[in-house]
């Protein structure tokens, strides 16, 4: 009897790993970076277009809006064709848009602003890459969205329309 | 004529699919003699599935964009090879060739099978049902062949870091050592039906196993050269749960091959045979599941359709419950019980056994725990490759220990005699060899050391006895196969203690006539130039690597700008030496005058390639050692 129950038992766990699958398909959050979930890291940068104070990782946690912080440099051509995206992003409601920028000089980053505009609410001028290392960033662009200190979701490489719409705003309306 | 060449394609799958059909109807109806049998049809399936796959292959190579899959996939500028390899680095077409080597597998095996008709006819017919699922797959949520109603005039590219010639091989090769296991899948649920797992069964089902195995490991073997070329960082294997995807069958694939020459030789093991066989495949399933429903995260990814992912698990547990259900019904009346010492080889095979499912229940558990706690608790975990070295390596203790003295044991009996003969001295070579070397380099732990004394008396017992001079010549014994993989087996540990104590690494800025000093080596910015190529263009910083003020390599890592997509990336440039590469990456450069640079040295790479082609080699010896004496 117990020989022919130890029989069944291979059927059983298949059969609880389908349901766990099965339920794993319909579940949203899915993370692609080992911060995900963490509290953002701590940092304190110049401010680009503003020399008075610095911008600092309060800046971030202090708001109970979703951040979305956008690292770019103007030598970077895909953060280009992302601006008009990034554009759209800041026009959304309850949606933050910070800047890094990463390893630039002041007048490359300025010019590439003033010409393209400014979606940003601050931008951090991170001139040796310092505090990109510390969020994870291995090239640009790279978008993190962070809320209530929290690092919610990284996207890699310039974000198209068709995923903004896809993903990131899904995220946002998730998130409200 | 793209619309005739979409629809010859569909055409074709259709065939194939009704084709199936009658193969699964023949299985159990009986065929008789006539020509509608299990050979000639599963010869059209065959034929009609090559075709719609050549069709697949044409489209891409005169990049006609009529078809969705192709603007999607190619590009007019990008070289021919990629423009073939483009055509299964998409979800569509990788499908349509799982399909295709799936119908290989079936025709071969309806080829070449010496087996009783009806264990033929049934192990074609559960193939078949395989075939018949995946092909609704792809008729059904991947249509391959699906046209634009506005053809655009150029395509949308190929991810560029999917361009390289290994990428290009490698899923082909992964591909066909999965399927090769879906083979042995059927050839057991065959064999559980006509409650005909014997002997006879077992020798039948080796061959494929071991040639199913071959392709597997060099499938991974690929996957993590491509890796460590490609990737950038350094490393040649990362825990990825992809990777993992393909080491589970691999593990299951390997205990079931030494569980399967148990049952040949001692009619014993029946239903855990049986069991191993239908576990490899699942977790081949299960591998692919994971991969293509997007619930993993990694380079590998496809685009993610919940759909697809819904249509995989439903036809995955489809499988699995009607085959472990047959297993739970028959399973408890195959086994015939024998009698053996505790000290003979099927002790130790069945040690080994147990170990290898110890190490895939801790692989499971890091790629497939994630994914619960995620669901149950809401709570994201990251498994690391401290979580797998940690609680791996005390197994390959036991393991190796168990790999040296197993081949030496008799069946059934105890010998123990024959066994100390013949391994006291390669005990003693290697404690004497490995002390000295550790006297030497400081760096070496305890468990390092022991585990670098048990590989090298695994490969010397099994050279040693495999390979004999005798009147002045060579003799290679009937077991070199083993030997050979066994010891390769061996090689692969010694090589990754060796490169993980003693690998380099520095990260830094660099500008050029920078000097950068890694261990004993000076690395030289010397220069920076770009180049325009056909689809990309590149920027090259080059490298003088010097030992003692002389020039020993020039290296140039490379970072490509790509047009379609506009993508980047880095190009690494290793140079290899015998005992060590030297590796050196470079990260996007700026409008300054510093790129960042990362120089990695990493001793004994070149002897986990060897040590993989030698487990390969070793298999081939067994299977030809098998043919020749069938």
């Amino acid at each position: 009897m117990i020989r022919k129950i130890l029989f069944y038992s291979p059927l059983s766990i298949i059969v609880l790993l389908g349901i766990l699958f099965y339920y794993s398909l319909n579940s949203e959050t899915k993370s692609n970076s080992p911060l995900i979930g963490k509290e953002i890291p701590e940092f304190s940068i110049e401010r680009l277009l503003n020399d008075n104070d610095q911008f600092t990782s309060k800046d971030l946690t202090s708001s109970e809006n979703i951040n979305f912080i956008n690292v770019w440099a103007s030598w970077c051509i895909p953060c280009r064709a992302e601006h008009n995206v990034l554009e759209l992003l800041s026009k959304i409601d309850n949606v933050d848009l910070y800047g890094i920028n990463h390893k630039d000089t002041k007048k490359n980053a300025t010019n590439f602003i003033n010409t393209l505009g400014n979606p940003f609410r601050e931008i951090g001028f991170d001139s040796d890459g310092r505090t990109s290392i510390e969020w994870g960033v291995f090239g640009v662009p790279e978008t993190f969205i962070v809320h209530r200190g929290k690092i919610i979701y990284k996207h890699i490489g310039p974000i198209h329309i068709s995923e903004l719409e896809d993903t990131i705003i899904p995220i946002i309306k998730d998130l409200n | 004529m793209s619309e005739l060449l979409s629809y010859l394609g569909i055409v074709s799958l259709c065939v194939c699919l009704l084709v199936s059909l009658a193969q699964i109807k023949i299985s159990y109806l009986k065929s008789n003699a006539n020509y509608i049998n299990y050979f000639n049809l599963s010869l059209i399936q065959f034929v009609s599935c090559l075709l719609s796959f050549l069709i697949l292959i044409y489209i891409f190579i005169t990049s006609d964009f009529n078809f969705s899959l192709v603007y999607q996939n190619s590009h007019t500028e990008k070289p021919m090879i990629y423009k073939l390899s483009g055509s299964w680095g998409n979800h569509e077409g990788s499908l349509l060739m799982w399909i295709l080597i799936l119908t290989i597998f079936n025709f071969m095996f309806a080829l070449m099978s010496k087996a009783n008709i009806r264990l033929t006819e049934i192990t074609v017919g559960v193939q078949s049902f395989l075939i018949l699922g995946f092909l609704l797959f792809l008729l059904f949520t991947s249509n391959p062949f699906s046209l634009l109603s506005e053809p655009p005039n150029e395509g949308l590219g190929l991810n560029p870091i999917l361009q390289d010639p290994f990428l290009a091989i490698h899923p082909p090769i992964l591909y066909l050592g999965y399927v090769g296991f879906s083979l042995i899948f059927s050839l057991a649920i065959a064999g559980l039906l006509l409650n005909h797992i014997d002997k006879n069964w077992a020798s039948i089902v080796k061959k494929w196993t071991l040639s199913a195995w071959i392709l597997l490991t060099a499938g991974i073997g690929l996957g993590s050269y491509w890796a460590y070329n490609e990737l950038g960082w350094g490393g040649y294997w990362f825990w990825d749960p992809v990777e993992n995807a393909s080491l589970m069958p691999w593990l299951a694939g390997t205990a079931l091959i030494h569980c399967v020459s148990i049952l040949e030789k001692r009619n014993t093991l029946q239903s855990w045979t049986v069991l191993l066989s239908i576990l490899t495949f699942a977790l081949s399933l299960i591998g692919t599941f994971l991969v293509r429903s997007g619930i993993l995260n990694s380079v590998h990814a496809f685009a993610s359709d919940p759909t697809r992912g819904l249509f995989i698990l439903a036809f995955l547990l489809i499988v699995l419950i009607a085959s472990l259900f047959i297993f739970a019904r028959k399973g408890p009346f195959l086994d015939k019980e024998i009698k053996y010492h505790l000290l003979s080889r099927e002790t130790g095979i069945l040690v080994n056994n147990w170990l290898f499912l110890t190490i895939l229940f801790i692989v499971f558990l890091g790629t497939v725990y994630p994914i619960f706690t995620d669901i149950v608790l809401n709570e994201n975990i990251t498994v690391g490759s401290k979580y797998y070295i940690f609680s791996i390596t005390p197994i390959i203790f036991l393991f190796i220990f168990a790999m040296i003295i197993t081949p030496f044991l008799n069946w059934s009996t105890n010998n123990y005699k024959i066994l100390i003969q013949k391994i006291y001295k390669p005990t003693l070579l290697s404690v004497i060899l490995i002390f000295s070397i550790s006297l030497y380099f400081d760096k070496l732990s305890i468990t390092e050391i022991s585990l670098l004394i048990l590989s090298s008396i695994l490969i010397m017992a099994n050279l040693n006895s495999n390979i004999l001079f005798k009147n002045n010549s060579l003799y290679l014994t009937s077991n070199i196969g083993r030997a050979l993989t066994h010891a390769g087996f061996a090689l692969l540990i010694i090589s990754i203690i060796a490169n993980a104590s003693y690998a380099k690494e520095k990260i830094t800025q660099a500008k050029v006539d920078d000097k950068i000093i890694v261990g004993n080596y000076d690395f030289i910015f010397s220069s920076i130039s770009q180049k325009k190529e056909k689809n990309y263009h590149k920027i090259i910083a080059n490298f003088e690597m010097q030992q003692h003020s002389g020039t020993l390599k020039k290296l140039s890592p490379e970072i490509r700008f790509y047009n379609n997509p506009p993508t980047i990336t880095s190009e690494t440039s290793i140079a290899r030496m015998l005992f060590k590469d030297i590796y050196i990456v470079m990260n996007v450069p700026e409008n300054q005058e510093f790129i960042n640079v990362r120089i990695h040295i990493k001793p004994f790479m070149n002897f986990i390639w060897v040590s993989i082609l030698m487990m390969m080699i070793g298999g081939l010896f067994s299977i030809s050692y098998r043919i020749k004496n069938s």
